[in-house]
């Protein structure tokens, strides 16, 4: 059974994405934030983490750096809410989460997902990402 | 001067005559007393009465040589007379005593003598014609003289004015001209006198210097004009960014958010239908909901076109026309077929980088608006693209437009159109016309948000009840940056 961890600050994002993965027939975990995560993967590693990339404390580009630097193998998926992270600063230098995006991927996110997706889509991409995992 | 000379000769002349008449006079009036003292002193040398012949002899003897005319002795009762004159003229001597008298030109003179123990008195007559004409032939000498002066005169002005005047009033008009504004006229003149030409010189540097001045002034003011405009021009285009940039900015904090909720609800929806009985009650609602939800989601995805920043690359193609050809059959889909819908595609239409999916949403959302505008009132859309040549007139317009070659995409319907005010505001997020429920008004703010990534700009021109024309110009590409592109897409 695949294991994947989960992190998001946000409790209703947390609970339905482990009932999607739970009824795909994956052994799910759940974390509130970067560092709960990494804990969760040193008790036992996971094939998959998916993570959130807005979140107060350790967010999730440093979360997925830090998964990367311990466990190559483990497979990243960020995700974000698009448009812009900080809602309440409406300065146009508010960061377009577009970029952080990009900064995941520059170290080392396999995969990052703009919120909302489709449950299909999001499993698929899952499995895909093990079996690239499995294959090497 | 001539008056001058007019005035002055005349008097000159008279003085000149009256000097010499005086002279001539006073030099004929002494010449003729000394002639009679002398001839007075030699008849009395002798101290006493001469004979008669003597007498005679001696008067004779005085009118023979000199101008003396006329000579007569009265002794007592005798009268001796000697006179080349006629008698009655010799008659008059006793009363004309004027030099010029009298007209008869003879000039008397008498006076008294001792002869021996008789008292006589002489009378002579002179002649007056030869000092009289002396003093003609010299008024006549004078008169030509000043008559050759004052011609001289006449000349010598005549002259000078042609050689004067002439070209300082040829500087005066020409200065004239250049008081009224003709500016390129040269100050030139062709005299022979130095200070002439010298004025001429340095009034025709004064010219050419302010010329200059003139030029550097006006160059200065276009200058200075095109700068002002140029930044009106930054400053519009500025604010207009800003104010477009405030709204990216909000509406992306809000997808975030919005996005944040809407993926739970997304999923906890897709797993209550999974979990719904095919004839549960509940499930047409809950499909509701999910299509809501959907909605939803697209809204967003609209909203972030909008904020977008400009990170995506943009791929180049040779030719637009394909893409408008496939996003007009997505439009005739999605129209009724009762609406005219025209198409006017040169082919090829131009290279341009682009995002063929983003042009085609481009084209398709103005149609859409295009739709709106002529369903009430019926009408028709037409379709064109186009390369054409953006003028300095419309790049001075549209800031964004520079001038140079493009790709115009033109959307017109013969619809409702709109006012001014309207126009203002149509590419603003949530800006709608219609019934609220009927459409997001997001339709053409992410069209500007498109046309702003492809490097392009929009010119709408509408008028109530005429219709409205969307111009959305797209820069063109160089051909070698297109066949670059070509071979970098074959080789992936």
């Amino acid at each position: 059974m695949s294991k994947v961890i989960i992190i998001d600050d946000e409790e209703d994002i947390r609970v339905v994405l482990k009932e999607v993965f739970v009824r795909a027939g994956f052994d799910v975990r759940v974390a509130s934030d970067g560092d709960e995560g990494l804990t969760l993967l040193r008790e036992e590693p996971a094939d998959l983490v998916i993570t959130d990339i807005i979140m107060p404390g350790k967010d999730g580009v440093q979360t997925a750096y830090d998964i990367r630097m311990e466990f190559p193998k483990t497979k990243i998926i960020v995700m974000s809410g698009g448009g812009n992270a900080a809602p309440q600063d409406y300065e146009p230098s508010a960061i377009a989460t577009t970029a952080y995006l990009a900064s995941a991927t520059e170290i080392g996110a396999d995969l990052t997902l703009t919120k909302p997706f489709d449950r299909h889509e999001l499993i698929k991409a899952a499995n895909e990402l093990i079996a690239q995992q499995d294959a090497s | 001067m001539l008056l001058i000379h007019a005035v002055l000769l005349p008097l000159l002349s008279y003085g000149m005559l009256t000097v010499v008449r005086n002279v001539q006079e006073e030099v004929f009036i002494d010449h003729v007393r000394i002639y009679v003292r002398v001839f007075a002193d030699i008849l009395q040398a002798k101290g006493e009465l001469p004979e008669e012949q003597e007498i005679l002899a001696s008067l004779d003897s005085s009118i023979l040589g000199g101008r003396c005319v006329h000579a007569a002795l009265s002794v007592g009762d005798t009268r001796y007379v000697s006179s080349i004159m006629g008698v009655a003229d010799a008659a008059r001597f006793d009363e004309d005593f004027e030099f010029g008298d009298h007209g008869d030109n003879v000039y008397y003179l008498s006076t008294p003598l001792q002869l021996g123990d008789e008292l006589a008195v002489l009378e002579m007559g002179f002649d007056e014609m030869p000092t009289l004409q002396e003093i003609a032939g010299a008024r006549e000498t004078i008169i030509y003289i000043t008559l050759a002066y004052l011609l001289v005169t006449i000349v010598l002005v005549v002259i000078l004015s042609t050689v004067l005047s002439k070209p300082l009033r040829r500087l005066r008009h020409d200065s004239r001209q250049i008081a009224s504004g003709d500016y390129t006229r040269q100050m030139s003149t062709d005299s022979n006198i130095f200070e002439i030409n010298e004025l001429s010189h340095d009034l025709e540097n004064m010219r050419s210097t302010l010329v200059g001045i003139n030029a550097r002034l006006a160059a200065e003011i276009v200058s200075r004009e095109a700068a002002e405009s140029e930044r009106r021009k930054v400053e519009t285009h500025l604010r207009h960014m800003h104010r477009l940039q405030s709204i990216g900015t909000l509406a992306g904090g809000v997808a975030h958010e919005f996005n944040n909720v809407l993926l739970p609800m997304l999923l906890y929806t897709d797993l209550a239908l999974e979990d719904l009985p095919e004839d549960s009650p509940v499930r047409p609602h809950i499909e509701r909901v999910m299509r809501l939800a959907n909605r939803a989601k697209g809204l967003s995805e609209q909203i972030l076109t909008f904020g977008r920043r400009s990170e995506d690359r943009l791929k180049s193609v040779a030719d637009i026309a394909p893409i408008v050809d496939e996003a007009m059959s997505m439009v005739r889909a999605l129209i009724p077929a009762s609406i005219d819908i025209r198409t006017d595609i040169k082919r090829p239409a131009g290279p341009m980088s682009c995002d063929a999916n983003e042009v085609q949403q481009l084209i398709v959302n103005l149609c859409s608006n295009a739709y709106r505008a002529v369903v009430k009132g019926g009408g028709r859309i037409t379709v064109g693209v186009a390369p054409c040549s953006v003028k300095s007139e419309l790049a001075s317009q549209h800031p964004r437009l520079e001038e140079g070659k493009y790709i115009r995409l033109r959307v017109a319907d013969t619809g409702e159109g709109m006012d001014a005010a309207t126009v203002a505001r149509i590419f603003d997020p949530f800006f709608t016309t219609r019934e609220v429920g009927d459409g997001t008004g997001l339709g053409l703010s992410v069209v500007h948000g498109i046309v702003e990534r492809h490097g392009g700009d929009i010119v709408v021109d509408s008028e109530l009840g005429v219709g409205t024309t969307i111009d959305v110009y797209f820069p063109q590409t160089a051909e070698v940056d297109i066949q670059d592109a070509q071979g970098t897409i074959s080789d992936e």
